[in-house]
């Protein structure tokens, strides 16, 4: 632990000297930034300890933007050589052929700051965090027919560091603390599954201020219950999203299309769409990277930008995209906070954070209770953009079935897809509850970071299609 | 660079006093091209090293990885996996890490001088070679080429080294009329011999289809025919998760008590078969158990379940590689992965499949090929595919909901192609499928 906290410390007078050097090799904009991460996770199976590890990973990111392109350098090693060779080998990535005059236009930030956590995982005793999993994994015993049961505690502590050519200056500190129960009841030839848990940028106060025993005890309640869940029926219906898989329709439908590189490349059916009308009234859309305690919210992004809020659909309008510093320039506008990288070792390009629709004025049984036929969502398992297309998949733990205003019974996994405007044109009822749910973000098929989405319980028409 | 060996015999001498123990240690030189908007927007170059050491005092377990960024990266590493041991539960489940034993196979050639030599001008050139190839737009593509090194140690006598190269490539192309298609390909591979004028070819021709295609209406039963890129992740998301020993050991695996039984259609006959080169094929597993070339399904049989240590009597196919990426294996627990599961190829042409299909569709591209792990189950939405009616496609469609079950349909196998492609792990032909339904708007 000492020598990871002794690397950050003496990682932001090399990170200078290899912006230094990549400007004197030619570079028009650099920037270094050393990140360490620890990772603890714990995880309890069937009452045994399958999984308990210890992670400390680390290293910089050197980059260099030359005309019009970046060239990338990534070393592990903290040595000053190392790191300036890495540098080196940046800006001989970046050269070759112009292929435009772009000009970066970075802000100056010079900021260092430590997680807003109650309760910091660094200073509570591993032997205490077992026993959260273990205590979670216990709680799912409650019937022979749950066959698997996990309990998981995992914990996350980055440190980022950042120097650029721009004269920034940061440091700062990501924690994230979550903890799951997932339940697998089977019955004959039957299975099903069933999972919940918080997630945060918080601290360990997340564990302490959940009921374990509850949470574990309804997790194995409701995948028995999904034992008795019918084949959901398939066509264009009146679906209302629980605030999950309303979060998967803002992250996929609208999200990805708006991110900042599918603009300036015209691959996003919502490129020159600002000011258009693409929902209904009721929605407003966000990606806030600011909001305390959110799974994807961040202090700054990998480039040092500060995280920001961005109105993406303002009452059904389309008001805005997300950027990184390339595409703000491309667009002649300011980044937004939306520069992210997986880790040290993985290239920076724009991606969302807490992506969300806010509220509407109903509540959720009052949606129930005005829907003749439907179907309820319940959980998500993940999804799929199509920024070109304007569509999206949406594929669902489970749903229930309601006939005149009532839930008659669960509902099997299910897909839901359309297009993403028409879909959300058709939206009349949104409740004034809105729920986060954090998880990860791939684009394309890997760089996977970390994100929230969520919404309120939203009713709107959808194709449904139910697995067999 | 560092030295893999001078690290994990450095371990090995730290952790070697406890009752089991076990010291990963890889490296790897990774180089990407990144294509955006049919022009190189970004080369990277990242070296990555780091180690995990295991160590077990009866059935308590300390585990803990590092990168290795200098001379006390191994202290450190070390430090923390007595630091978990201390607080570790006994597990009844542990039963040990790997027992050496005699390779049984000869490793088939999975190194490439050239990529071992490559300089971001190659890079270049390969880039260009595409965009040059392609007359539509690519809106985003990479192409990533690495050397791994990997070196596992055991306090039991397991010394095994392992080094190959990897190719992966991602593809996506878009036509820029008013209603774009796009096209996607993928690349795996040990061997440069990636062919881009093809792919290039490929990506134009799925990306004019798809700007062709309307959006499907109404609901239908037929047949699903599946080519390598679509299959390969449907066969890995079920097939392969179903005789997962870890599946079959919690009860997670709807195959769990058919070894010996017909779980699929006669002409369903699958290998995993680590002798012929792919991303992940090798000797010794991750852990240090010899592989070897195994008979997973015969006939439709169920002949072999895979496993790694945990799982006991371990089948070599405990695995912390990726067949796609080369960054980070020190930091992931093994877990069983198929080494190169392949399907038995058919006689039969795509072409021939199609002219055979007497209501079907054929996908070109869904939004993401997978079926649901434990219950095979899939509802997938269809970015592009053909309907065919009586032997002819006579349709193409988007924006539909194809929906069946894997493990059902490898019991109704119609025909299978004779075209195998490697998709990572999985190397399949086309093959196609009845019981299946269509839903549109």
């Amino acid at each position: 632990m000492q020598a990871v906290l002794m690397k950050a410390e003496q990682a932001q007078d090399v990170l200078q000297k290899a912006v230094d050097r990549m400007q004197d090799l030619g570079a028009e904009f650099s920037d270094a930034r050393s990140q360490t991460v620890r990772v603890t996770g714990v995880s309890s199976m069937n009452g045994d300890i399958r999984q308990l590890v210890q992670k400390s990973t680390g290293g910089v990111c050197l980059r260099a933007w030359a005309g019009g392109r970046w060239g990338y350098g990534t070393a592990t090693s903290f040595d000053r050589d190392a790191v300036v060779r890495a540098a080196e080998q940046a800006v001989r990535n970046a050269s070759g052929e112009r292929k435009s005059d772009l000009q970066l236009e970075p802000a100056t930030v010079r900021e260092h700051r430590k997680a807003d956590v109650r309760i910091h995982p660094d200073s509570v005793d591993l032997s205490e965090k077992i026993a959260a999993a273990q205590d979670l994994d216990r709680a799912q015993a409650i019937d022979d027919r749950i066959i698997n049961r996990v309990g998981s505690y995992s914990e996350e502590v980055k440190t980022n560091s950042l120097v650029n050519s721009a004269g920034s200056d940061l440091s700062w500190e990501e924690v994230r603390t979550l903890c799951r129960a997932m339940s697998v009841a089977a019955d004959g030839q039957r299975m099903e599954r069933y999972y919940d848990g918080p997630d945060s940028t918080l601290g360990y106060e997340v564990v302490r201020d959940t009921d374990l025993e509850e949470l574990g005890r309804v997790t194995a309640k409701e995948a028995i219950e999904t034992l008795k869940a019918d084949r959901a029926p398939s066509g264009n219906l009146t679906v209302i999203s629980d605030p999950m898989v309303s979060g998967l329709l803002a992250h996929e439908a609208m999200g990805h299309a708006s991110e900042g590189d599918e603009i300036t490349k015209k691959r996003s059916f919502l490129t020159g769409a600002v000011g258009r009308k693409v929902a209904s009234d009721i929605i407003t859309m966000y990606d806030n990277g600011t909001v305390h305690g959110a799974h994807g919210s961040v202090p700054f992004d990998d480039e040092g930008t500060p995280s920001s809020c961005t109105t993406i659909i303002d009452h059904g309008v389309y008001r805005g995209y997300m950027h990184s510093l390339e595409t703000a320039s491309q667009l002649g506008t300011k980044p937004t906070g939306n520069g992210r990288a997986e880790n040290y070792g993985k290239r920076v390009w724009v991606r969302m954070t807490n992506t969300y629709f806010g509220p509407g004025e109903w509540g959720r049984d009052e949606i129930i209770a005005d829907t003749k036929d439907g179907i309820l969502c319940d959980k998500m398992v993940n999804g799929m953009e199509d920024p070109v297309g304007g569509c999206f998949e949406a594929k669902c733990l489970r749903g229930f079935l309601i006939r005149n205003g009532e839930i008659v019974k669960p509902l099997q996994s299910f897909t839901l897809t359309g297009r993403s405007v028409d879909i959300l044109s058709s939206a009349d009822a949104l409740s004034k509850e809105v729920i986060l749910d954090g998880g990860m973000c791939g684009k394309g098929i890997e760089d996977w970071v970390r994100v929230s989405s969520g919404g309120p319980y939203m009713r709107a028409r959808m194709i449904v299609g139910g697995g067999q | 660079m560092s030295d893999i060996g001078y690290y994990a015999e450095k371990a090995m001498r730290a952790a070697g006093g406890y009752g089991q123990s076990e010291v990963y240690v890889s490296e790897a030189v990774i180089n990407t091209v990144y294509i955006d908007d049919s022009k190189i927007s970004n080369i990277e170059t990242k070296l990555d090293s780091g180690m995990m050491i295991r160590i077990a005092d009866g059935g308590r377990q300390g585990k803990a990885s590092v990168t290795l960024s200098g001379e006390t990266s191994v202290q450190e590493c070390m430090a923390m996996a007595e630091s978990v041991l201390r607080y570790s539960p006994e597990s009844t489940e542990f039963k040990g890490y790997a027992q050496p034993g005699q390779a049984r196979i000869v490793l088939p050639d999975v190194w490439d001088k050239r990529v071992e030599d490559i300089t971001p001008e190659d890079l270049r050139e390969m880039a260009k070679m595409l965009i040059d190839s392609c007359p539509v737009s690519i809106p985003r593509a990479q192409i990533r080429v690495s050397t791994n090194d990997c070196r596992v140690i055991n306090g039991n006598g397991v010394d095994c080294s392992h080094r190959s190269t990897l190719v992966y490539g991602h593809f996506t192309s878009m036509t820029t009329k008013d209603h774009p298609g796009e096209g996607m390909e993928t690349f795996h591979g040990t061997h440069l011999d990636i062919d881009l004028p093809a792919i290039g070819e490929s990506l134009a021709r799925q990306a004019n289809n798809a700007a062709a295609s309307h959006e499907f209406k109404g609901s239908e039963k037929l047949s699903m025919i599946l080519p390598p890129g679509q299959l390969g992740d449907m066969m890995n998301s079920s097939v392969v998760a179903a005789v997962n020993g870890e599946n079959v050991k919690y009860g997670r695996s709807l195959w769990k008590d058919s070894l010996g039984q017909q779980v699929a259609s006669e002409q369903l006959t699958i290998v995993d078969d680590p002798t012929v080169a792919a991303p992940l094929s090798c000797v010794f597993d991750d852990e240090g158990t010899p592989t070897e070339r195994r008979v997973v399904v015969e006939g439709g049989v169920l002949r072999s379940f895979l496993r790694d240590s945990f799982c006991g009597d371990s089948t070599g196919n405990g695995m912390r590689r990726s067949s796609v990426e080369a960054q980070g294996a020190y930091e992931r627990t093994p877990v069983i992965k198929a080494l190169n599961v392949t399907a038995k190829p058919g006689i039969y042409t795509p072409e021939q499949i199609i002219e055979q299909t007497d209501n079907g569709i054929y996908v070109e591209r869904f939004a993401w090929p997978e079926a649901d792990e434990m219950t095979g189950r899939f509802g997938l939405n269809v970015r592009c595919g053909y309907i065919i009616r009586k032997g002819e496609i006579v349709d193409t469609v988007n924006n539909a909901l194809l929906m069946g079950n894997m493990l059902d349909a490898v019991r109704n196998i119609e025909l299978v192609g004779n075209d195998p492609r490697e998709m990572g792990v999985v190397t399949v032909p086309t093959m196609s499928f009845s019981g299946t339904e269509l839903v549109g708007n």
